[in-house]
């Protein structure tokens, strides 16, 4: 089977700087691959390019075989792509069911009505937001936000799924339950690019990972392996110590 | 209250609407006129301004518009057709205006359309004086107020049932999204220009048509008197004094709102505007989304 994602040469710059710099990378298909680097690395930026939020300055970004680089956000999300936000995003006039209703009303199918209700309801629950559905987002705590993030993005019945720090700012429990809820997402045969910080989650959940530092691909390979390599401890410590 | 129940009234009310010219005195019909008129202004204002949160000032551009199309081709074809091309002027001019600025955000949308109007009523001006040697135009259709006040009656039911259906459909829950956050909306999966387009050109169609439906009440009618920007004002004000995100809410802050202007233009003509600038400032200071969410807020306070 052809890759899932597909992404070569990307480049982005913000002005004078280069915030991506000829980036390629590839997942197959229910793969869950883990984006690293220090802070300001590139990461979301790569993920930006990705769903269509900011235009690339050259390079390709295939998924499904399909060329995406110039789609705008929502027909990349009707492509099967989708995506959770470094800050949580919930849509407050919205109520919690609502926010999920727009995924599934706008993604890759229409789901509307009674049928809607009841997808709404149970991509609620497999997040652990049963019966929440009437409430407002803004009394949600902050890891009820995060799961509506989960449970919005995964309305639209994406192939790909792009995850930006959405396990940040757990504690120790809760980092535990969101570990098993990715877990559980692979064993559905989801595709996963999972940008995070915390390497137990990494550790658990990637078999492989690509490390980026200002703007470029530093090394890539199995996970054990990878975060073992000089280089790389080198752009985290020295991330650290800065 | 069930759906059918909730029809079931309206239709009563809209029916006790429909026969009051024949009991009431002519004065009040023109009263009903009126506000009927600017109830229906403030539903299609907010059809699009509510949810996205774009605050337009277009409105007298498209209401004006709407009237001067009446003035110039009364005469020229039958009444539903000066109607339908009045309608379709508006369409093309929303299309075009909405194309060109629904990028635009935030302040510069309001400045924008503020001038649009402007713009449209000298562009109408110039014409007159330098290509038709015309200033000021007669209307000449055998309608009693009561005639325009039932058109107008028409096209308020019809806009608050869009309003409705918009309410209740898919189209209506992106439109709240995109007034809350458009990159999400975006990734959603939500067209959000051509969302936002959509509900700009029914908008000001509608509103074009209620200028198109009240021409014939001026007789006489030149650039000045149709594109007055207080239109666009008291549209604003009696959306926002309601609640621009609800269905009724446009409604009910239409109706106090028209009565009580209609008394100050009466007894304080001089000081109309700077009471409707006061005014303006204090809803949006005391109730920024309006007296039935004010309402609801004041009853959840007692019980709790
Ligand atoms: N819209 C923007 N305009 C200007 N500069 C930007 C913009 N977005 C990102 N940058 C810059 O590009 C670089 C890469 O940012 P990016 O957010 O992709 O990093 P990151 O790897 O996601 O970092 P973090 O781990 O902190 O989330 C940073 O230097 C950032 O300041
Ligand atoms: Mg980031």
């Amino acid at each position: 089977m052809s890759a899932q994602l597909e992404i070569s040469n990307l480049n982005k710059r913000f002005g004078g700087l280069v915030a991506v710099n000829d980036v390629s990378f590839t997942l197959r298909p229910g793969e869950v691959v883990g984006l690293l680097g220090p802070n300001g690395s590139g990461k979301t930026t790569v993920m930006n390019m990705i769903s269509g939020a900011l235009p690339s300055d050259g390079g390709q970004v295939r998924v499904g075989g399909v060329d995406i680089t110039r789609m705008k956000p929502h027909r990349v999300a009707k492509h099967g792509v989708a995506r959770t936000f470094q800050l949580v995003r919930p849509l407050p006039t919205l109520s919690v069911a609502e926010n999920v209703l727009l995924s599934l009303a706008f993604g890759r199918k229409r789901h509307w009505g009674r049928e809607a209700r009841d997808l709404a309801e149970e991509k609620l629950a497999f997040v652990g937001l049963a019966g929440r559905g009437e409430e407002q987002v803004g009394n949600l705590t902050y890891i009820d936000q995060k799961r509506l993030e989960m449970a919005r993005a995964l309305a639209s019945e994406p192939e790909l799924l792009l995850l930006d720090e959405w396990l940040a700012g757990l504690n120790p429990s809760e980092l535990r339950i969101g570990i098993d809820l990715v877990q559980h997402l692979q064993g559905q045969g989801m595709t996963v690019l999972l940008v995070e910080h915390i390497m137990e989650a990494v550790r658990a959940l990637c078999s492989r990972c690509i490390v980026m530092s200002a703007g470029e691909v530093i090394a890539e390979g199995e996970s054990g392996e990878v975060l073992q390599r000089p280089a790389v401890i080198k752009a985290y410590l020295g991330d650290d110590h800065a | 209250m069930k759906v059918q129940t909730a029809f079931a009234l309206a239709a009563a009310v809209l029916v006790v609407l429909a026969l009051a010219p024949l009991f009431i005195p002519d004065y009040w019909t023109g009263v009903l006129l009126g506000m009927t008129g600017y109830v229906t202004l403030a539903t299609a204002w907010a059809l699009f301004s509510g949810p996205t949160r774009y605050v337009s000032l277009a409105t007298v551009a498209f209401f004006g518009v709407g009237a001067y199309t009446v003035a110039v081709l009364n005469e020229a074809m039958p009444y539903p057709m000066v109607l339908l091309c009045a309608a379709g002027i508006g369409m093309a001019l929303a299309l075009v205006v909405g194309l060109s600025t629904l990028r635009l955000a935030g302040v510069y949308f309001v400045i924008f359309t503020f001038g649009l109007a402007e713009l449209v009523r000298q562009v109408v001006s110039w014409w007159e004086v330098n290509v038709t040697y015309t200033m000021g135009r007669y209307v000449f259709l055998p309608f009693e107020g009561r005639h325009i006040y039932w058109q107008l009656l028409a096209l308020a039911a019809v806009t608050l049932l869009i309003s409705w259906a918009i309410g209740r459909s898919r189209l209506g829950l992106a439109l709240k999204a995109v007034g809350d956050d458009e990159t999400v909306a975006a990734h959603a999966g939500v067209d959000v220009t051509r969302i936002k387009l959509l509900l700009f050109v029914i908008s000001a169609t509608i509103i074009t048509l209620v200028g198109a439906i009240q021409a014939p009440r001026w007789t006489y009618i030149e650039p000045s008197i149709v594109f007055n920007p207080t239109v666009s004002f008291m549209t604003l004000i009696m959306a926002l004094l309601g609640g621009a995100m609800r269905l009724w809410g446009p409604l009910v802050g239409a109706v106090p709102l028209f009565l009580l202007f209609e008394w100050l233009s009466v007894s304080f003509p001089d000081h109309f505007s700077i009471i409707l600038g006061l005014l303006f400032i204090l809803i949006v200071f005391v109730m920024p989304n309006g007296v039935l969410a004010k309402l609801e807020d004041l009853r959840k306070g007692g019980r709790a």
